[in-house]
């Protein structure tokens, strides 16, 4: 009765990043629910150093790939190439970022306990899995992981009323998104035979169908599935909720760390695996994009609160990515790959500068908490003042090296009019961001404003660190460049 | 199922194998598929909810036996745990935390039961159409009932990171309830 | 970047335009990290750095070689290499003297007005939109050119939001918006010329200036889009007449440095870029356009004019002058030959020189008197007679007077549009008429007349102010009487320019005498750029 088991081939070392968030994760849950009182800055700690050990051994990976090329294992259900460690890098400094800011945020609002920092490691090994699968189920359960964890990080402001309302709105529409990507992934298999991603792209490549209305409405869903989670138009109605109301360390998280891994499914669903049938999705991508940065930066002029500019203001940024991923070329990819890597810097140093503005309770995100903050806080301001000029793309920012890297990959592929709209939006965009320049510099500080103190160390790291980068990569833009290049998204069968 | 498997059940005849096999499977598949549609439409006309819950458990359990008769046992255990073991009990502590008495009640269904009528023939309607549309009369292979032993094998050579991948989900799902449920 | 630009140097001589782009720079970060509280000495950084500049600048002229129509001083570093876009710098006898403007302007108006408040971020954005002009002008890589082009709104925007005066926020806030979105386009349009080149061509994508404009390989009606786009930005910049609604309230509110910077400078990124990236890269595109364009240089001559004329505000005054200034500088270009282009450049100096004097007066007279209404001001001379006499000079050549510096290049302007399309330039002459009456009864109401209340007593030109404004007055009258240095340098690469365009325009219908020099097309100027 008992017959061998034959297990598949396993490159354990290839699951190193995944296995370290997962075992962080756990342990830390362990340890903490063992230990009566732990000191308060070990969670933070712990999480940092997790991310920083994946971001330390992504090193030896990415020359290992780059020597022995793209694998895949597990019988081919989980892949890894330079995409997918690129991506991972991004998940690891998001986490890093996350968990410096969480440090003086937790204590400030008076919330106890270890739960922020586990399923921020339970998350950032969902994306990890996002990243690398090879197959649609995988790919799932990944933006599942992700996406629950994250669910709850909304909600873990308990006394914000704003806080529990956001994390309702997004496990709802989340949870339809999800359903939607399921039911695409269905229609997909029942239209190619299988879910894995190699084989899809191989059928197709190999067959011509007859009847592809089924796998055009799967593809239709699964674009439904995971634009929801990347928030592009018209899917992105809950972004603005969910950024107001959700703990802003946790908002650091969802715009860099899941946006990261959401658009790297995207590229490896799209790209990679329908690419045969990139003349159907690309007009409605560029359609998308189109509406996304049009309107996301329209909707981002009226806002007053800070938190929902910059949350139209990612809603812009997504629109951008799509603008380089529907060229669906190398240079699309890589561009995609480097306009993530130098977003999450932005966004992440950005919301670590609005959590210190913030205050206790996490509420003041009105302009008049930045009036005069350039007098008040000259160097948080002058940080902020960096990485908003480069979400503006202005040049010698990183923001402006990546903004030409999508429109070059779209210029390309001649889609010109889309490049044209990108800018045009872009211009609009900048307003939003010179209100706030605005506010910080040139309008008088409001009478019984009080000074506020000193900048907590973690968010501080975090902002100048983040803004430190942007600048380096605007003016010397070739190494991440080059990176991004090298960042090659296979699929290799198993 | 397929249209000569029901057609064998109601009448005892086995048209393809001109009744002779397999008999003993078409009687046991009668008693449950008569049983299931009594308890169905009892379910759906009881005016107890508590009565339609343990209605609806026999439904499923009914399913779950014709899996097993079908050699899906894998499919059949997995019906019993999850439907009856968990989904059923999820109902059960749903009546019990939203309803103050456990008595008849005259209430449920009333005027929409027209509609709900119209609703369950379109999914009756819809279900046959497309069944037997697909399989027509095609027959499916009885030969090698699947073990879950198989399955067990494949869970934990081909499929372990969707399997590992679950159980952190749950994992994360434990922990939100408990974070979300907590309280101050 | 100081060492990717500094490890150039290897193979040629000294890279001077990287230093001048690299050293105000140095200088910014040098005054960040200077103590706050001591004005004086932030000040006395930030003037000599300005001043080392303007040297190199200056040497520049010495070692410039007279009569090459190419360009000289080039320097290439790569920078992104996937996307073919290197730091390449080089100047011909075009970019010049718009170099050396921004080496004198800088230092005068650095020495010339105090902040006020907040020196040290003052002294840093003034040194960092420096480097970003000197960028503009010395870039010959269409990236790294719009990378400069788009970088000095960061410094101008902060410059007039926070040392400006009245409602400077909005002021800044619209200048930096309409200066974006004008040239939000032209990016793509950069994009979209090198990546048809690379693909007609089949050479790997660059952005070289010299390769892509002397190659001309994209079809016509590709170039005049691309042209279209480039042109917004440029006429958003200029101020081309519908387009100009930013320029009279950034230049009113900004502090008196600014309004300079802004007239002095920054008005000539988009007359230069027409130049450069307008007419060179497309010259067809320009000769179909031209008409276009000269229409509207001709109504910004005539509504600037008029405009000016009913303003109570002096500094708007100047302000819309500078709108009937550009149309003409607008105008020479687009004659397309090489009087009106060369009349056209040396407008943008003369420009250059006497709006920043004349702003850097406004701007002596407002701090004096704390108001610019010039219905408030009157019978100045009496107690001002130097400042009175200084306005005047710098007033003449703006007005365009023989004998001072304005006369030659409007003459040369009137000249090659007279050549080219009559009519227009009858028209344009009545805009000089025009500008002499709103300067000369402007003068004649704040200078003449009885002097009341604080008029009376308004104290004169201090030692300081003088220096200032000596340099400004020498190169007035100089370039009107003895322009010669500065045209024969010009000419050659004018008449490249102008030679460029008849070969890649099917039946130019110039006059022109050089018809026959179509044999090798400027092949020369490309010699030395490798």
């Amino acid at each position: 009765m008992i017959a061998a088991l034959t297990t598949p081939y396993v490159a354990w070392w290839a699951l190193v990043p995944l296995i370290t968030f997962a075992v962080a994760g756990f342990l830390l849950l362990t340890v903490a629910s063992l230990v009566r009182r732990l000191p308060a800055v070990l969670a933070p700690a712990w999480t940092a150093v997790a991310g920083l050990g994946v971001l330390l051994y992504l090193v030896p990976m990415w020359s290992r790939v780059g020597r022995d090329g793209a694998d895949s294992f597990l019988a081919g259900t989980v892949g890894v190439d330079r995409s997918s460690i690129f991506v991972t890098g991004i998940l690891a400094v998001a986490v890093i970022a996350a968990a410096l800011i969480s440090r003086d945020y937790l204590p400030r609002e008076d919330l106890p306990g270890v739960e922020l920092y586990v399923l921020l490691l339970m998350s950032a090994a969902g994306g990890v899995v996002m990243a690398s699968a090879n197959d649609l189920i995988v790919l799932f359960l990944g933006l599942e992981i992700l996406s629950i964890a994250v669910y709850v990080l909304a909600a873990l402001h308990l006394r914000r009323i704003e806080s529990q309302e956001a994390a309702l709105k997004y496990f709802l529409l989340g949870a339809f998104s999800s359903a939607f990507l399921l039911y695409g992934i269905a229609l997909v298999y029942g239209a190619t035979g299988s879910t894995n991603m190699v084989r899809i792209s191989a059928f197709l490549a190999q067959n011509v169908l007859v009847d592809d209305a089924m796998l055009l409405a799967g593809l239709g869903l699964l674009l439904v599935g995971l634009g929801f989670k990347v928030a592009v138009v018209p899917f992105h109605a809950w972004t603005p909720d969910v950024y107001q109301g959700a703990p802003t360390p946790v908002v650091a998280w969802m715009a860099a760390g899941v946006k990261a891994a959401g658009f790297a499914a995207l590229m490896r669903v799209f790209v990679l695996t329908l690419g045969t049938y990139v003349s159907d999705w690309r007009p409605a991508f560029q359609v998308i994009a189109a509406a996304t940065v049009l309107a996301g930066a329209v909707v981002a002029v009226v806002q007053t609160d800070v938190k929902r500019m910059l949350a139209y203001s990612s809603i812009v940024h997504a629109g951008f990515i799509l603008v380089g991923l529907q060229a669906a070329t190398d240079r699309g990819n890589s561009s995609v790959l480097a306009y993530l890597a130098v977003y999450a810097f932005l966004t992440v140093g950005s919301f670590a500068v609005v959590t210190v503005v913030s205050g206790t309770g996490d509420a003041s995100h009105g302009l008049d908490a930045y009036r005069g903050m350039g007098r008040r806080h000259p160097a948080l301001a002058g940080v902020f003042t960096v990485l908003l000029l480069g979400q503006a793309g202005i040049p010698f920012t990183g923001g402006f090296v990546v903004k030409l890297g999508v429109l070059a990959a779209a210029v390309d592929g001649g889609a010109y009019w889309l490049a044209g709209v990108a800018m045009l939006a872009a211009a609009v965009a900048a307003f939003v961001y010179l209100r706030l320049l605005v506010a910080m510099y040139l309008e008088e500080v409001p009478s019984g404003t009080e000074t506020s103190g000193a900048v907590p160390l973690g968010a501080l790291v975090v902002a100048v660190a983040s803004a430190v980068i942007v600048l380096v990569v605007g003016l010397v833009p070739g190494p991440l460049l080059d990176l991004a290049r090298d960042a090659v998204p296979v699929l290799v069968a198993g | 199922m397929s249209t000569p498997a029901i057609f064998a059940a109601v009448t005892g005849f086995d048209p393809l194998t001109g009744g002779e096999f397999l008999v003993a499977q078409n009687i046991a598949f009668a008693i449950m598929a008569i049983t299931m549609l009594v308890s169905a439409v009892r379910m759906v006309t009881t005016g107890n909810v508590v009565h339609a819950a343990l209605y609806l458990v026999i439904v499923l359990a009914g399913a779950a036996g014709i899996f097993i008769l079908l050699g899906a046992e894998f499919v059949g255990v997995t019906q019993v745990l999850v439907y009856i073991g968990a989904i059923v009990v999820l109902f059960l502590f749903g009546i019990m935390l939203t309803k103050g008495s456990f008595g008849a009640d005259d209430g449920v269904g009333g005027e929409r039961r027209g509609i709900a009528a119209m609703v369950g023939a379109l999914v009756l309607a819809v279900m046959a159409a497309a069944l037997l549309d697909t399989f027509r009369d095609a027959e499916l292979s009885r030969a090698e009932p699947s073990l879950t032993a198989d399955v067990a094998d494949l869970i934990f050579s081909r499929y372990i990171v969707p399997f590992e991948a679950i159980s952190v989900l749950l994992l994360a799902a434990l922990i939100g309830a408990i974070v979300v449920a907590r309280g101050d | 970047m100081t060492a990717v630009l500094l490890a150039s140097a290897g193979t040629s001589s000294f890279p001077v335009l990287p230093a001048l782009v690299v050293t105000p720079v140095l200088g910014a970060l040098l005054v960040m990290v200077l103590p706050r509280r001591r004005p004086e000495l932030l000040k006395l950084v930030a003037v000599s750095t300005a001043v080392v500049t303007g040297a190199m600048s200056f040497w520049l002229l010495s070692a410039f070689k007279v009569g090459d129509p190419g360009f000289q001083f080039l320097s290439e570093t790569p920078w992104m290499g996937d996307l073919g876009v290197s730091l390449l710098f080089g100047i011909d006898g075009i970019s010049l003297f718009l170099v050396i403007l921004t080496g004198l302007l800088f230092p005068v108006a650095l020495l010339a007005i105090d902040p006020g408040h907040d020196a040290r971020p003052y002294y840093a954005w003034m040194l960092l939109l420096e480097a970003g002009v000197m960028g503009v002008f010395g870039a010959l890589d269409l990236i790294v050119f719009f990378l400069c082009f788009e970088v000095v709104l960061v410094p101008m925007y902060f410059l007039i939001g926070r040392w400006g005066h009245g409602n400077s926020a909005r002021a800044a806030t619209k200048f930096f918006l309409y200066t974006m979105a004008g040239s939000a386009l032209m990016l793509v349009g950069i994009l979209a010329l090198a990546f048809l080149h690379a693909d007609a061509t089949g050479a790997d994508i660059s952005f070289d200036l010299v390769a892509i404009a002397e190659a001309q390989s994209l079809s016509t009606g590709a170039a005049r889009w691309i042209f279209a786009a480039f042109a917004l930005a440029f006429a958003v910049k200029v101020p081309i007449f519908p387009l100009h609604t930013w320029l009279p309230d950034a230049h009113t509110e900004a502090p008196t440095a600014g309004s300079v910077i802004l007239a002095g400078v920054l008005l000539k990124l988009g007359t230069y870029g027409f130049l450069r990236f307008g007419l060179y890269l497309f010259p067809e595109a320009s000769h179909y356009f031209a008409p276009v364009f000269l229409t509207l240089g001709v109504v910004g001559i005539v509504y600037g004019a008029i405009v000016a004329t009913m303003q109570a505000d002096l500094k708007r005054l100047v302000a819309y002058s500078s709108v009937a200034h550009l149309g003409f500088i607008i105008l020479g270009t687009f004659a397309l030959n090489t009087e009106g282009i060369e009349g056209g450049l040396l407008q943008m100096v003369n420009h250059g020189v006497s709006t920043g004097a004349l702003f850097l007066l406004v701007g002596m007279i407002y701090e004096r008197r704390g108001t610019r209404m010039i219905g408030d001001l009157g019978g100045l001379q009496k107690s001002a007679p130097v400042l009175a006499g200084v306005f005047m000079v710098v007033m003449l050549s703006s007005i365009g007077l023989p004998g001072l510096n304005g006369f030659v290049g409007e003459f040369l302007v009137l000249l090659g549009a007279f050549n080219a399309h009559r009519w227009w330039a009858v028209a344009a002459a009545g805009g000089v008429i025009l500008a002499a009456l709103y300067l000369l009864w402007a003068y004649q109401r704040v200078f003449h007349g009885p002097a009341e209340g604080d008029n009376a007593d308004m104290p004169d030109l201090g030692l300081r102010e003088a220096l200032v404004l000596a340099p400004l007055l020498a190169l007035i009258v100089f370039m009107g009487v003895y322009p010669k240095p500065v045209i024969e340098r010009m000419e050659p690469a004018v008449d490249s320019l102008v030679r460029h365009v008849e070969f890649h325009v099917d039946g130019f219908s110039e006059p022109v005498s050089q018809m026959g020099s179509e044999i090798g097309p400027l092949d020369d100027s490309h010699g030395e750029h490798g």
